[in-house]
């Protein structure tokens, strides 16, 4: 009996318990993307994209049927290896490639193909003149585009076309009294034998050494795109920590300070401001010669970033994420623009080698009373969330949560900010939320991370990128509806190393009987699937 | 065979058969079963009937190709010919092969005679031999004798005469004669040595056939077709056409009958594979097909879709099916076809008929998945409806639909049973090309089915194949174990091999955190009965994939199952602990599920009074209400509000009935309107008595009428003592204008006699207005309206009486 099952529908099911696991999970996950990682047995899903970043990687199809044949349990359908083997076989066809004369173009193996995308409309405008049967020239600004419709018309071009070296900058990693773990050093490596990529890593296990490590390999100019201005500050802290560079040499490019220097970090909400219907801050990818452009949080890639990406192609690229999982579903423009994945790690192997914290994750239930269900009853439809999600009793059970883990750092991340603004009244704690000045949020983080503090109310604006090393329970009270990588940001927050061992905890306040209940369900089914089991508990125990 | 010389040369086919021996007959019984129906009473009869054309057609169209062709190669030689002659003519690479196709021929009774004198049965010989409509697959054309019969002696003389022959007078000797001489082969290379190059080239072309040839006008033919023509090498066939005659064709030839004779059957080259892996392939594949007929009756459990009026299944609902099972479109009519084909569905003949699952489903159900699986292929093996035409169009253009009419082919199992026994024959594991498969049965019935089936053998071929696969006959294209083992025993014996190989059913599944289910290969039967009623399939294959919902927890709960009920069922089917999410969830919907109640009833009773209410529950006199009692205060009733009023009343009570928003109604019933309708008219006996408008204008009419009879004219004074009455006036012309213009001058009215268009006279009272062009504009006081009269009209014109102008 082997440990894989492969499903009709082009899952693959594998029973983690199995003394062969470990060599299966190596084997298939060139090519098939972890979908669900329960206790019991994973499910890992074979897609058309998978199969290409296998193709990207350098496997094979004859490699990929091989490893499915080998650890199937049961025959494998014949359909789905001719499909595993067709598939594969769409990659590479056509490949983008430096001409000497004529700059970039696009040639194919298999002049048919060829011919049937240059009858696309939407190919057309992209390419330019024959220059033989098999080749054709492609604008290089098109670069990017082309990539895009031809992964859409199924026949994903591989880019053999290279990239600039950019402005050479001296920088080092400082290892002293730390290295990077070996994880990250795969991650960094994974993605500089591909040129470009994304390395999918769980939050807490470190992704912003994983950018310096690239940084320390390009030895080069580097622009570094991050969500908001915290976070910004964060990863100049962290790069003047880590590596040879220093505070003088890293500008910061944001609606505060316009900065440019070798290393510079920009916001995207700076990138995507329009004035007067342009936007006004382009000319900062312009600006230098970069050599590498790092995507802080791809997930969240706003749509326009995705277009300025499109022109980029002859820089190298890397993007950092918890999760692949867009609510927008275009991972296949990441996967086209960014560069496939070249590293990902299932967070509960991190968890076990000891770099994140255990957490512990507990959804309260609540009974609403009486007059509350009525009030929710016939409340309008769009108001319920907001009504279930921010109802007193709710409040009442944060409060015994928080009393419960008195002197432990606690963190309250809500939605809704009269929520918070009560809930901090309340608790006595300061509330961050999007009107609190940067310099106030730095100033409460520092004093979080000293423990002069004991607890936060935050609105969703601390979502992402901030850094708080011990935060040891985290209370959602409410949250962005059903968002999915807005719980995996949010447990995020807890799973970074206890100094003490302390195990996490995660609770998430939750009205029963509501769609409260309805959307955490959703998230917690994510949770769930990455492996973080959760308990279900009557908000009566703690009351 | 007779082979005791030519003393005991049998004269007919039924001798020839009663000298065979009683294994030789039953070969013959057994290879032409239709001789038998009815039994023969003697060997002539049976003679007789070998010799029939249907039986010899059909016998004809199951020889494979290289008897077919020596049977052709019979056909064109002199009747009787010795076997060496048959020899020659199909050549040396023949030599091996043709005993046996020889034998073939004479066991099939189509042949008989010794080998010095093979006779070919009359009826194939007219069949295979060439004719004026029907060319031989041999290409080769009629004889000297056939194609000159009918030609005028003269004719016979001219080409004598050419050849150098001795002329004769007697038509059969002088074709005797040229045919003779197209035999002797060194003579007729002499005398082709002295053709034309571009005779030569005509005659290539005809060499191998079609042997005719087509020229303008037979009459007058183009100098090489001439020359050939005028030696008989060509002889006209009709008036535009020419044809070679077989003796010539043979002679270039060098006496083949065939260009390329196919001694041998096409190879069928193997590729192999481990047969392990075949097997398992095969028998994983058994399983999907099991489970897919299974899927399907279950989807139709509780009634399928209705039957087109035309029979079969509409396209819709054939999407439907497709996308229950998830495959495509083809795919689910096949799955249709095989579960119709093996009886496990049809339609249930209702007046909307509809299609089911059959009674012999239920028991199809109950048995071990081998033998089901053996069920479904027999059914298959030997079906004459072919899946793969679902969608394909008949010659009337409409869509042929699954479980539909006209789906049947009666070469399928034939050609179905053969691709599969072709693959029997290739060693354990090895799978074969498709296109070789089709070779192969070309070369073994060229004829079956005539060339227009060939198209559709073509595409058996590739649905046998397609379709093994499927039910796991094959596995990667090669016969497995318990395949060969249908073949050549039965479904039995194939249900024997295959259940060891099949997955043992499971007892057990995992239950995860993320309220799935997986069960990792198939379930024992009562397992994922109940699991499917508890949990919504999400991935299907070697092993199940279930979700655990709030609904399909609910299913569970609506068909009668407890909570505690699904707690022990999880844990005792899970082989890791009950993840703490899920149990709470069969907690919490447990919790909500039957809150709310929902019944029927016809009329409720409420009372503020409870101690009534239990009065009237206890009051035996009340049975027949059907009273329940829903809260302290209100009963539910199953008779209807006026019944129980009534009721209520006779037991001494005094209700009063409530309206649909509580209201008390009034005691008295409530009063029936119809919408709005207007009175009905009276029907009245004569005219309806008139308004006063119309009186007036009655009035007035009548008046002016009557003025006009009765008004006392002035008598002209030439006209004394007329008083008028019933008369004309009669003025002249020029009086009759002179009045009328002084009327219109005064004002007033006068009285004049007109005679209208139709000729008729009348009187009328008019006060003229003008008078202009002829005509007179008045207003007529006898029609009460202005009027325009012709002045030559008016007879005559008085002026009326003082008082009533």
């Amino acid at each position: 009996m082997s440990c894989l099952i492969v499903q009709s529908d082009k899952t693959l099911l594998l029973e983690v318990d199995h003394e062969l696991a470990d060599e299966c999970r190596r084997a298939i996950a060139p090519f098939a993307e972890l979908e669900r990682a329960p206790e019991h047995i994973h499910t890992y899903r074979i897609t058309p994209l998978g199969l290409w970043n296998a193709r990207a990687a350098g496997h094979d199809a004859e490699q990929v049927v091989d490893s499915l044949v080998k650890f199937s349990r049961y025959p494998v359908p014949h359909a789905l290896l001719v499909d595993v083997a067709e598939t594969m076989a769409r990659y590479g066809r056509l490949t983008l490639s430096k001409h000497p004369a004529h700059g970039l173009v696009l040639s194919t193996t298999d002049r048919p193909v060829l011919e049937e995308i240059l009858r696309s409309k939407k190919v057309a405008p992209l390419v330019g003149a024959r220059l033989d049967p098999d080749t054709v020239v492609v604008h290089p600004s098109e670069r990017g585009q082309i990539k895009q419709v031809l992964l859409k018309l199924g026949w994903p071009a591989e880019d053999l076309a290279g990239y600039v070296d950019g402005e050479a900058h001296p920088i080092e990693l400082a290892q002293n009294g730390w290295k990077l773990r070996p994880y990250q050093e795969q991650a960094v490596e994974g993605f500089w034998h591909g040129g470009s990529g994304v390395v999918v890593l769980p939050c807490g296990a470190g992704k912003t050494l994983v950018g310096a490590g690239a940084m320390a390999q390009a030895k080069a100019t580097t622009l570094i795109l991050v969500t908001n201005t915290v976070s910004a500050r964060q990863w100049k802290h962290e790069l003047v920590k880590r590596t040879s560079l220093t505070e003088d040499e890293i500008g910061e490019y944001s609606g505060t300070r316009k900065e440019i220097r070798p290393v510079t970090i920009a916001t995207y909400q700076v990138l995507t401001t329009k004035r007067k219907g342009v936007y006004s801050h382009l000319e900062l990818f312009d600006s230098r010669d970069w050599g590498l452009i790092v995507y802080d949080e791809v997930h969240l890639l706003p749509a326009p970033v995705f277009k300025f990406t499109a022109d980029l192609q002859a820089r190298r690229r890397l993007g950092l994420t918890a999760t692949l999982v867009r609510e927008d579903g275009r991972e296949s423009d990441v996967f086209s623009l960014i560069g496939p994945k070249r590293f990902d790690a299932p967070w509960k192997e991190i968890e076990a080698q000891g770099y994140i914290a255990p957490a512990d994750c507990v959804e309260v239930r609540v009974n609403l009373t009486d007059s509350e269900r009525l009030a929710y009853a016939t409340a309008e439809p769009e108001e319920k969330y907001r009504y279930c999600a921010t109802t007193a009793t709710k409040r009442k059970v944060t409060e015994a949560l928080v009393a419960k883990h008195k002197g432990q750092q606690t963190l309250v991340i809500g939605q809704y900010i009269d929520q918070l603004d009560e809930l901090g009244e309340h608790l006595g704690a300061p509330v961050i939320k999007g009107e609190t000045t940067n310099a106030q949020r730095e100033k409460l983080f520092d004093a979080f991370r000293q423990g002069e503090i004991s607890v936060l109310v935050v609105s969703k604006v601390a979502n992402f990128s901030i850094d708080l090393p011990e935060a040891t329970v985290a209370i959602q009270v409410s949250g962005t509806f059903g968002s999915r990588q807005e719980e995996a940001q949010r447990l995020g927050r807890v799973l970074r190393p206890k100094a003490d061992g302390h195990e996490a905890r995660f609770y998430s306040v939750v009205a029963r009987d509501t769609i409260d209940q309805d959307f955490a369900a959703h998230r917690q089914r994510f949770l769930a699937e990455q492996g973080y089991a959760y308990r279900i508990v009557d908000a009566d125990e703690f009351l | 065979m007779s082979t005791d010389g030519p003393a005991a040369a049998p004269r007919t086919l039924a001798e020839d058969l009663r000298a065979r021996g009683d294994d030789a007959l039953s070969a013959l019984l057994r290879a032409r079963p239709d001789l038998l129906n009815p039994v023969p009473n003697d060997l002539s009869q049976l003679a007789t009937r070998a010799g029939t054309r249907a039986s010899v057609v059909r016998a004809l169209e199951r020889l494979d190709r290289f008897t077919l062709q020596s049977a052709e190669a019979l056909a064109v030689a002199p009747d009787g010919a010795p076997y060496d002659a048959l020899a020659a003519l199909m050549g040396p690479e023949a030599a091996g092969a043709l005993p046996g196709a020889v034998a073939v021929l004479r066991a099939q009774a189509l042949l008989w005679g010794g080998d010095d004198r093979l006779r070919l049965v009359r009826t194939a010989r007219d069949i295979l031999a060439p004719a004026a409509g029907s060319p031989s697959p041999t290409g080769l054309g009629p004889t000297v004798a056939e194609a000159t019969s009918g030609m005028s002696p003269t004719r016979l003389q001219q080409i004598l005469a050419v050849l150098g022959l001795p002329p004769t007078h007697d038509p059969v000797s002088a074709v005797g004669s040229v045919t003779a001489l197209f035999a002797d082969r060194p003579r007729m290379a002499a005398l082709l040595e002295g053709a034309p190059p571009e005779a030569g080239a005509v005659l290539r072309r005809l060499t191998w056939g079609p042997p005719y040839g087509e020229v303008a006008d037979v009459s007058v033919p183009p100098p090489p077709v001439a020359w050939l023509l005028e030696r008989g090498l060509l002889l006209p066939a009709g008036a535009r056409n020419v044809v070679l005659p077989r003796e010539v064709a043979l002679h270039l030839r060098d006496g083949r009958a065939h260009r390329a004779p196919e001694p041998v059957a096409p190879d069928v080259a193997p590729a192999v594979h481990d047969p392990q892996v075949v097997d398992r392939t095969a028998a994983g594949q058994a399983f999907t097909a099991v489970r897919t007929v299974e899927e399907l009756l279950k989807h139709w459990e509780t009634g399928g879709p209705t039957v087109l009026r035309a029979g079969g299944l509409s396209v819709r609902d054939l999407k439907r099916v497709a996308t229950s099972l998830d495959v495509p479109e083809p795919l689910a009519a096949f799955w249709l076809e095989v579960a119709y084909a093996a009886g496990l569905v049809a339609a249930d003949g209702e007046v909307d008929e509809a299609y089911a699952p059959t009674p012999a489903a239920d028991g199809w159900l109950s048995l071990p998945t081998e033998d089901r699986w053996a069920v479904l292929v027999t059914a298959w093996l030997a079906a004459t409806r072919v899946p793969g035409v679902v969608g394909t169009r008949d010659v009337k253009g409409r869509a042929m639909a699954a479980l539909g009419p006209d789906l049947d082919r009666s070469l399928a199992p034939e050609v179905r049973r053969r691709t599969l026994e072709l693959l029997a024959a290739l060693p354990e594991g090895a799978s074969a090309d498709q296109d070789a498969l089709l070779a192969r049965l070309r070369w073994e019935r060229p004829l079956r089915g005539g060339a227009a089936m060939d198209p559709l053998r073509a595409d058996l071929v590739r649905w046998t194949v397609t379709e093994a696969e499927l039910l796991g006959i094959t596995g990667r294209g090669a016969l497995s174990a318990h395949g060969r083992a249908l073949l050549r025993r039965s479904g039995d014996a194939a249900a024997v091999l295959l259940g060891p190989l099949l997955p043992e059913p499971l007892d057990h599944v995992l239950l995860q955190a993320d309220l799935t289910a997986v069960a990792p290969g198939p379930l024992q039967p009562h397992l994922a009965e109940t699991l499917h009623v508890l949990a919504d399939v999400e991935s299907k294959g070697g092993a199940t994939v279930f979700r655990f919902t709030q609904g399909s927890v609910r299913r569970a709960l609506d068909a009668g199952r407890t909570a505690a009920d699904l707690h022990a069922f999880l844990a005792a089917h899970s082989r890791t602990p009950v993840p703490q999410p899920l149990s709470y969830l069969v907690d919490d919907v447990a919790r909500r599920h039957g809150r709310l109640r929902v019944g029927a009833a016809s009329a409720y009773v409420r009372c503020d009074d409870d101690a009534l209410l239990s009065e009237l529950l206890a009051d035996r006199r009340a049975v027949g209400l059907g009273l329940r009692r829903l809260a302290p205060t209100v009963l539910a009733a199953q008779s209807d509000p006026a019944t129980l009023l009534e009721r209520l009343r006779a037991l001494g009570h005094a209700p009063a009935a409530e309206s649909a928003e509580g209201d008390v109604l009034i005691t008295r019933a409530d009063a029936r309107r119809t919408p709005p309708r207007s009175a009905p008219v009276p029907v009245v006996d004569g005219p309806p008595i008139p308004d006063g408008t119309l009186l007036g204008a009655a009035v007035k009419a009548i008046r002016a009428g009557d003025r006009a009879s009765t008004a006392v004219r002035r008598e002209p004074a030439d006209r004394p003592g007329g008083n008028g009455d019933g008369r004309l006036p009669r003025t002249a012309a020029a009086e009759t204008l002179a009045t009328m213009q002084a009327a219109v001058l005064t004002g007033e009215s006068v009285w004049i006699g007109y005679v209208n268009a139709e000729g008729a006279a009348s009187q009328r009272v008019i006060g003229p207005m003008r008078v202009e062009g002829g005509f007179v504009t008045a207003y007529d006081h006898t029609a009460d309206e202005v009027r325009t009269f012709a002045l030559h009209r008016i007879t005559g014109v008085a002026e009326l009486a003082d008082d009533l102008a």
